[in-house]
């Protein structure tokens, strides 16, 4: 009888192959892939919005975004996804579906989401260069500055994408949420797309 | 062609379905063969303004009511159709 291995891996596990890519030189790409999070998706139930909202101040001590934004906590990133709708990244498990749910369960449907998706976050100097070539949004810093989010399509692809706080160097941070099924095309979409400015591939266990 | 979504903002056609007039409605129960047959047959098709469903299944999965000119593709209103967000009912 075959014998099965249940570990927990990376969708993107064969895929992503750590170090350089691309053009020699500085990487004008960091291309990283955060393995370790909890994801949940809260949607509040019909006619309930006002409530969940009222359950996500009280959780978070900050609102929840109601517009294409991610606001960002001490432990947890609340990312809008659609109307009357958000996720929340954390690690560690105190911002999970069974933490969640005595404050929400009232208002909203929780569905656990951290396996379902792979986060994978772009930075460097060429990374919105990169992007640009992949969406069709406006990720000019003017348009899409810090804590904006969009719910939109790459390569035909459902992501979130969302840009985090910026590195200490300055340099903008675009985290994208992709389907674990899509990740590794949408990998090498992004890689060729990268290539002309050479990329720095890596994996992380952290969130920032 | 590019929508502005009410959730979203704008947006490429991609990212959209269309899937057509939005002015049928579902006919009372005891409403008759001939309404029923309209409802489900019968679609005009205009040369001009008219008011369509489109999904935005390439961004945050709502619902809209698109105002859109046939001839033009000049759009003039999109609203979330009713039900989109579960905000926009028994609120
Ligand atoms: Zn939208």
């Amino acid at each position: 009888m075959a014998e099965f291995s249940w570990d927990i891996r990376s969708p993107l596990d064969r895929a992503l192959v750590s170090g350089a890519y691309g053009a020699r030189g500085d990487a004008g790409v960091l291309l990283t892939e955060i393995r370790n999070f909890d994801l949940v998706q809260v949607m509040a139930r019909r006619g309930k919005a006002a409530d969940m909202a009222k359950a996500a101040k009280g959780r978070f001590g900050v609102a929840a975004p109601e517009t294409p934004k991610a606001v960002t906590t001490a432990d947890a990133t609340l990312i809008w996804s659609g109307p009357d709708q958000f996720f929340v990244l954390s690690q560690g498990g105190k911002h999970g579906t069974g933490a969640l749910a005595p404050a929400f369960a009232a208002s909203t449907s929780l569905s656990d989401q951290s396996h379902a998706r792979v986060l994978i976050s772009a930075s460097g100097a060429k990374a919105r260069a990169m992007l640009a070539k992949l969406s069709s949004i406006d990720l000019h810093p003017d348009t899409f500055a810090v804590g904006t989010a969009a719910p939109t399509s790459m390569d035909h692809t459902s992501v979130t994408i969302w840009r985090g706080n910026d590195r200490v160097d300055g340099q903008a941070v675009f985290n994208v949420l992709v389907f674990a099924t899509f990740a590794e095309s949408l990998w090498h979409t992004m890689l060729d797309s990268a290539a002309e400015y050479g990329v720095n591939i890596r994996h992380s266990e952290e969130l920032t | 062609m590019r929508i502005v979504c009410p959730f979203c903002g704008e947006r490429e056609l991609g990212e959209f379905t269309y899937l057509g007039d939005a002015k049928p409605v579902r006919p009372a129960a005891d409403a008759g063969e001939d309404a029923v047959f309209d409802y489900v047959y019968l679609r005009d098709n205009i040369a001009g303004v008219m008011n369509e469903n489109w999904y935005h299944g390439g961004g945050c999965r709502a619902w809209l009511k698109v105002t859109r000119n046939t001839l033009t593709h000049e759009i003039s209103a999109v609203e979330p159709a009713p039900g989109a967000g579960a905000a926009k009912v028994d609120a």
